[in-house]
């Protein structure tokens, strides 16, 4: 889990309960191996990730934000709750620099309870992508403020 | 019914009859076999072959009349086999076999009446004339393509002008009532095989033999009611009253509390695997074809032969055909290694000297038993062949190939790579969801895997729930599994569901949306939010209700409060934060 | 205008075809030359019977008879009968003997011998004009069924009269007429009323010209059952070949509507009738009841199983009445003069029960190898002899009567022996024949009689639907045996053969075509075995006809050598030098007989 610079991301994942936190399940139980740099929350539905919640994760020093949910445009279990997930995931993208947070800290992710590999890849690769990123700049700001 | 009945004596016996019932059932119901050549009970009498003529007196009056359509009346006195009687027969059966020499039932009764060379010689035509088929095709099929032409001696059965005729359905009715079997229906045009696996079927037909409800049934595009509205020969014959071709198929609608899926499975179409040859050459089988070809019930009942009506000297069975292929499925279909194996014990078991070849790449004898079994084989002389068979083709490299499918596969056990022609393969091709499994789901609100198999909600915790409460799943809509399985775990489901109804009440959703009446400013933004139209604005507090009966508690419309009026159980915006800053205090 | 006299000429389809129109048209033409066409009167008329001696004349009111009249012959007699007033004595009748000529109608011995009951109104009325008809009593029996007889009495009247079907089964009408009212009234089914005249049998024409001659004889005769059954709907099955009766039916339906006698409230009754006509298309099986309705309802005309009768369950499975023209012409009359003057014609007394005896007359066709053929009315009950010496006038060419065939192609034929037999149904059916429709052909020594059987045989297997087997396979089989025969290729057990198919087709066979068929061969086994042996056994034909068993032969004594017979020989046959004998090479004769007509010497005859 070390890296060059001994930098290890803390990443907050919210995942919605039917599709994607199973298929984080199913990761565990079929005993694959994902960074725990990865920590989840579990919601109803990713429609009900307030926006504020992401703001909050960065707030509180996480490096990085993933929102997982159902496939569109069909699979969600609400009907179309990850639709309301994505409105908000384009809202988020826009509002982030001017926090000056890079907007590729925040990923959203459609991962159904079936894939378990998909969980273990979109992880691993988050995580990568962010140790390559460096922390956040707001856990900077908090440090040095 | 008692004043309709009367009194008649055949050959002297008294019978009771219905007042102008036809001769010949009365006859029949004493067991006094008349012959008859153009009668059918499914038509209207002709009496035009005139064999069955019987001597009738009646105060002192003597007729001959023929049984198949003289009604009987009280008092008469019949003689089906008085001398003049059988002057009389003799003598029409030699008759029709100076026109028809070679026809079979006339040989026969020429044989019971002792005719040994008909004084008129043997003709050899083979239409008797009796009408039967043109009966069959004008009165009953209502088809109008059969009829007389000529007259005298030179009439015959034919359609207009001797043409092929458009009007002709194909019912077949004609050959079937044919006493002689001179109307043939050309052979059915290749690929027939292939399109009906069981053979050809009548319109009114038990699907097969396992079928539940075990009940006939009509097929609309068959029957011949459906394309000309005659026949009707089943109405008449089903004592139970059963048939009624006006029903239509209806849709019902049926409340239900919970749902079990088993939708099933579909055998992977052999066609994809080209390098297997399966529709291109013949004596290819799937395993299903197989399984048909090998039922009692089945087009050959039962007997195996190739499409050609030999009898297999050598037979291949192939196993994972698109199974544990990355090219197809990555999964075991599970059921193969056995039934493959049963395959070879049926063969040898009706077909003692043919060479039964299983290519496999592992045996998987998992369940109780099923090890034995294997062993018991390995004695019988099946041949096993651990290698996945690369081709199968009929280019024949000698003599001993020709005209035989030749299995192209590395022996892995001896390390050389081996042709082994035979005259039949049987490809135990995989088990594939159903291809709308996913609108399935979709429907009913749970999830497949990536291989169109139903999600269970948990594998061991809640092995034959979903994701959707009230909806369950069992059999191969899972997952590949063999009966055994498929039984324990539709016995699974049927009792998770009977739990349910058990409670008598459900529980409800605990994870609710509410809606502080204090805070909510009737913005309305979470009314339009809901999928469930669970919130209604309230015009007169100006603020936005909650029904908690409908709301299924996504928080959609907990995201979306700008005053934080709407909150969700369980999930709670300041709870969650508090879970934000847990996870992230380390 | 009164005329002073009338010339009827008759119109018959006899007559017509040997010029009767033409005729017509030069004697008015010569009548208008002499200026006295206000006074003579040209009648056509319907057959007058006598149809050897066409075309045939009477001129009234003095009865006399004119034959073969030419229109060569027309300015004689305008000038030697209607101005002169003298006969013309070479167009007057001769008979065959050529001795005195007979002058008047009634002193021919052909029609003397006759009494005239159904064809009551020949040559005495145009068959186009109802008002002829009229006058002579037309009409007045149905108007006197309807105002003052009751269905029921009607009915009794005829079966009373012991009216018998004269379409060949003789069926009482009278009893056939209760059933299907009882039929009627108990389903509450309308009825229909069918007129059969598809006259098939070959060389009758009894039909044809009752029809016309009198058509309205039929149509009042066809009201007055309709009226008794309770009908409002006939059809009259005629042949296709009959378009001029056809036309006088049409025509005299017409008439009848205009006068109210048919249609709507018939003389100002409750009682509706109408009368459709239906044409057949000439198959002989069509006289057969039930292909008769099968043809009319627009089926295949095949015949069904009768166990069912028609006259409950016939035409569209309405109860249906058929009688044959002559039967309902002579309706009309028993009805006018009541049952008890119809009975005291022909044989027995039918009053009590219709089935004993044959009252009335019967009308024949009288054909073949007879000096007056023609069409004959004869009281019941009168001998063949009568018939055919009397009023046939004997065989001619002086030839030996050998037999009669009656009742059309499935009746049978009766030898010498049978000649004073009386003439009714029963006798008829008894001796090995039938009444059938009325035909009757007489044959002479140099008939053969198996080529006859053969002859009807061949005729039948032609007519035959071929429906049932024993008609269809017996017919063709008896007449592969029956050409062996006339070939000289028969067996003896033949005969017995033949007998065994014939009874088994009288047992089995499905309609009245197939088991009336043996007829003419069993007939003929029985009274003319003795020709079938000699044409098994010696391979001779005693009547001269089987080509295969004769040889022509030439006279040595009698042929002079005038080479008349070698121009006539198609196949160059005969050969000779003139004046010298000749001689018939048998390997080329053909056997048309052409040589027998041309020589003059009487040299060449038959082997």
């Amino acid at each position: 889990m070390s890296s060059e610079n001994g930098f290890e991301p803390r990443i907050v994942a919210f995942l919605c309960n039917w599709c994607s936190y199973t298929g984080a399940d199913l990761a565990g139980t079929a005993r694959m191996k994902y960074p725990a740099n990865v920590r989840t929350i579990r919601v109803m539905c990713s429609g009900r990730v307030d926006a504020q919640f992401v703001m909050k994760a960065f707030a509180e020093g996480a490096d990085a934000v993933l929102i997982s949910g159902c496939h569109t445009p069909s699979d969600c279990h609400y009907q179309e709750g990850n639709f309301k997930a994505l409105r908000r995931y384009y809202l988020l993208k826009k509002m982030l620099p001017q926090f000056g947070i890079e907007p590729e800290r925040l990923r959203l992710e459609w991962i159904s309870a079936a894939e378990g590999d998909k969980f273990q890849e979109v992880c691993t690769e988050f995580t990568e992508a962010i140790r390559k990123l460096g922390p956040s700049p707001v856990k900077k700001g908090v440090k040095n403020g | 019914m008692a004043d309709n009945t009367i009194k008649i004596k055949i050959n002297g016996f008294e019978v009771e009859a219905f007042d102008r019932q036809p001769l010949i059932e009365v006859a029949e119901k004493i067991g006094v076999k008349i012959p008859t050549l153009c009668h059918n009970p499914i038509i209207e009498p002709y009496g035009v072959c005139r064999i069955c003529t019987v001597e009738v007196r009646h105060r002192n009056r003597v007729r001959m009349v023929t049984a198949c359509n003289y009604p009987v009346t009280n008092g008469i006195e019949v003689f089906t086999d008085s001398e003049r009687v059988i002057r009389n027969r003799k003598l029409i059966i030699e008759w029709l076999l100076g026109r028809c020499g070679n026809v079979k039932v006339l040989n026969d009764l020429a044989e019971q009446y002792g005719i040994t060379e008909p004084r008129f010689g043997r003709g050899t035509d083979d239409c008797i004339l009796c009408g039967l088929c043109v009966r069959m095709c004008q009165d009953v099929v209502k088809a109008n393509v059969l009829g007389f032409f000529e007259r005298g001696p030179k009439r015959y059965v034919s359609t207009s002008f001797d043409q092929t005729s458009d009007l002709c359905i194909t019912c077949g009715a004609c050959a079937s009532v044919c006493p002689t079997g001179c109307i043939k229906i050309d052979k059915l045009e290749e690929g027939t095989y292939k399109e009906m696996p069981m053979g050809p079927v009548t319109p009114i037909h038990i699907d097969f033999m396992q079928a539940v409800p075990k009940k006939a049934v009509i097929d609309k595009e068959s029957c011949i009611n459906f394309k000309t509205g005659g026949c009707k020969v089943c109405v008449d014959v089903c004592e139970a009253e059963a048939i009624d071709h006006s029903m239509e198929a209806k849709e019902k609608e049926v409340d239900v509390g919970t749902i079990i899926l088993s939708t099933g499975f579909k055998l992977q179409n052999g066609e994809e695997l080209k390098e297997y040859g399966y529709g291109k050459y013949p004596n290819i089988l799937s395993s299903l074809d197989f399984e048909v070809l090998n039922n009692a019930n089945g087009p050959t009942g039962g007997k195996i032969f190739t499409q050609d009506g030999r009898v297999p000297k050598s037979i291949g069975i192939v196993h994972c055909v698109g199974s544990r292929d990355k090219k197809y499925h990555e999964y075991c279909s599970r059921v193969c290694c056995m039934y493959a194996l049963k395959f070879a014990h049926l063969i040898k078991e009706k077909i003692h000297d043919c060479e039964v070849y299983n290519f496999y790449i592992d045996m998987r004898c998992f369940g109780k038993g099923y090890e034995e079994f294997y062993n018991r084989l390995l004695k019988e002389g099946v041949n096993f062949v651990r290698g996945k068979v690369a081709e199968i083709t009929d280019a024949a490299l000698d003599k001993s190939e020709q005209g035989k499918l030749i299995l192209r596969a590395e022996d892995t056990l001896i390390g050389t790579v081996r042709r082994i022609p035979v005259d039949m393969v049987v490809l135990c091709l995989a088990i594939e969801a159903q291809e709308d499994a996913k609108e399935v789901s979709h429907f009913f609100s749970c999830s497949v895997g990536r291989d169109g198999f139903f999600i269970e909600k948990h594998p061991k915790l809640a092995p034959v729930s979903t994701a959707a409460d009230g909806i369950f799943i069992a059999g191969v809509a899972q997952g590949p599994k063999d009966i055994p399985d498929t039984v324990a775990q539709a016995g699974a489901a049927a009792s998770a569901v009977l739990s349910l109804i058990q409670q008598k009440e459900v529980e409800a959703e605990v994870v609710t949306a509410s809606i502080d009446e204090e805070i909510c400013s009737g913005c309305q933004i979470c009314v339009g939010l809901c999928p469930y139209t669970a919130i209604t604005y309230n015009k007169d507090k100006n603020i936005s209700e909650l029904n908690e009966a409908l709301c299924k508690g996504c928080g959609t419309c907990v995201a979306a409060c700008p005053s934080g009026a709407a909150q969700q159980k369980n999930f709670r915006d300041n709870q969650i934060f508090a879970e934000i800053k847990g996870i992230l205090a380390v | 205008m009164a005329y002073r006299s009338h010339i009827l000429l008759c119109s018959g389809t006899g007559c017509v075809s040997c010029g009767a129109f033409t005729l017509k048209e030069t004697l008015k033409t010569e009548l208008q030359k002499r200026n006295l066409q206000d006074e003579i009167q040209v009648v056509t008329t319907g057959c007058q019977g006598f149809c050897a001696e066409g075309p045939i004349m009477i001129v009234q009111p003095d009865g006399i008879f004119y034959c073969q009249v030419k229109p060569s012959d027309v300015p004689t007699i305008v000038e030697e009968h209607f101005i002169k007033g003298r006969p013309v004595k070479k167009l007057l009748y001769t008979g065959a003997a050529k001795a005195t000529p007979i002058p008047a109608l009634k002193d021919i011995p052909f029609f003397a011998k006759q009494q005239l009951v159904v064809l009551r109104n020949r040559g005495l009325v145009d068959p186009d004009k109802i008002e002829d008809y009229i006058a002579v009593d037309g009409y007045s029996a149905l108007s006197k069924a309807l105002t003052e007889m009751k269905p029921e009495a009607i009915i009794a009247e005829i079966k009373r009269s012991g009216l018998r079907g004269r379409g060949g089964g003789g069926f009482p009408a009278g009893i056939k007429w209760e059933t299907c009212r009882k039929a009627y009234l108990q389903r509450n089914v309308e009825p229909v009323v069918i007129c059969n005249a598809d006259e098939g049998d070959p060389g009758a024409y009894m039909d044809r010209s009752i029809i016309e001659s009198d058509p309205h004889a039929v149509l009042e005769g066809m009201a007055i059952a309709a009226y008794a059954i309770g009908a409002k709907e006939g059809f009259i099955y005629i042949r296709h070949e009959y378009p001029l009766a056809r036309q006088r039916l049409l025509n005299a339906i017409e008439q009848a509507k205009e006068y109210g006698l048919l249609g709507e409230n018939i003389l100002n009754t409750n009682f509706s009738f109408n009368i459709e006509i239906v044409q057949g298309a000439g198959a002989f099986v069509c006289g057969e009841s039930t292909a008769l309705m099968a043809s009319l309802e627009g089926e295949v005309g095949e015949p069904r199983a009768k166990y069912i009768h028609t006259v409950e369950y016939g035409y569209k499975n309405r109860p249906s009445n058929l009688n044959n023209v002559e039967t309902y012409a002579n309706v009309p009359l028993i009805i006018l003069r009541g049952s008890d003057w119809f009975a005291s014609m022909g044989t027995g007394d039918p009053r009590e029960n219709p089935w004993n005896g044959s009252s009335g007359t019967k009308v024949f066709s009288l054909v073949g190898k007879v000096n007056n053929t023609g069409l004959i009315e004869v009281p019941m009950g009168i001998s063949l002899r009568e018939i055919i010496f009397d009023i046939g006038g004997g065989i001619p060419k002086g030839k030996k009567f050998k037999a009669v065939q009656t009742g059309g192609p499935s009746g049978g034929c009766l030898p010498e022996s049978k000649l004073d037999m009386p003439v009714d149904f029963d006798s008829l059916t008894e001796a090995g024949s039938m009444m059938g429709s009325g035909g009757m052909i007489v044959m002479d020594e140099e008939t053969c009689m198996v080529d006859v059987a053969r002859y009807f045989i061949s005729f039948l297997t032609e007519e035959s639907c071929g429906k049932c087997t024993p008609c269809r396979e017996g017919l063709r089989t008896m007449l592969d045996i029956l050409n062996r025969i006339c070939e000289g290729k028969g067996k003896e057990e033949d005969i017995a053969f033949l007998e065994e198919m014939g009874e088994v087709m009288q047992d089995c066979c499905l309609c009245a075509l197939g088991t009336s068929a043996p007829n003419p061969v069993l007939s003929t086994i029985e009274y003319f075995k003795n020709e079938y042996l000699e044409h098994i056994k010696n391979h001779k034909c005693p009547g001269g006809v089987c080509k295969e068993l004769i040889t022509y032969v030439i006279d040595k004594n009698k042929c002079d050598g005038c080479h008349a017979c070698t121009k006539v020989c198609s196949s160059n046959a005969i050969k000779g030098e003139a004046k010298k004998l000749h001689s018939i090479d048998t390997t080329k004769c053909i056997k048309c007989g052409a040589c027998i007509e041309v020589c003059t010497k009487d040299a060449i005859y038959k082997e």
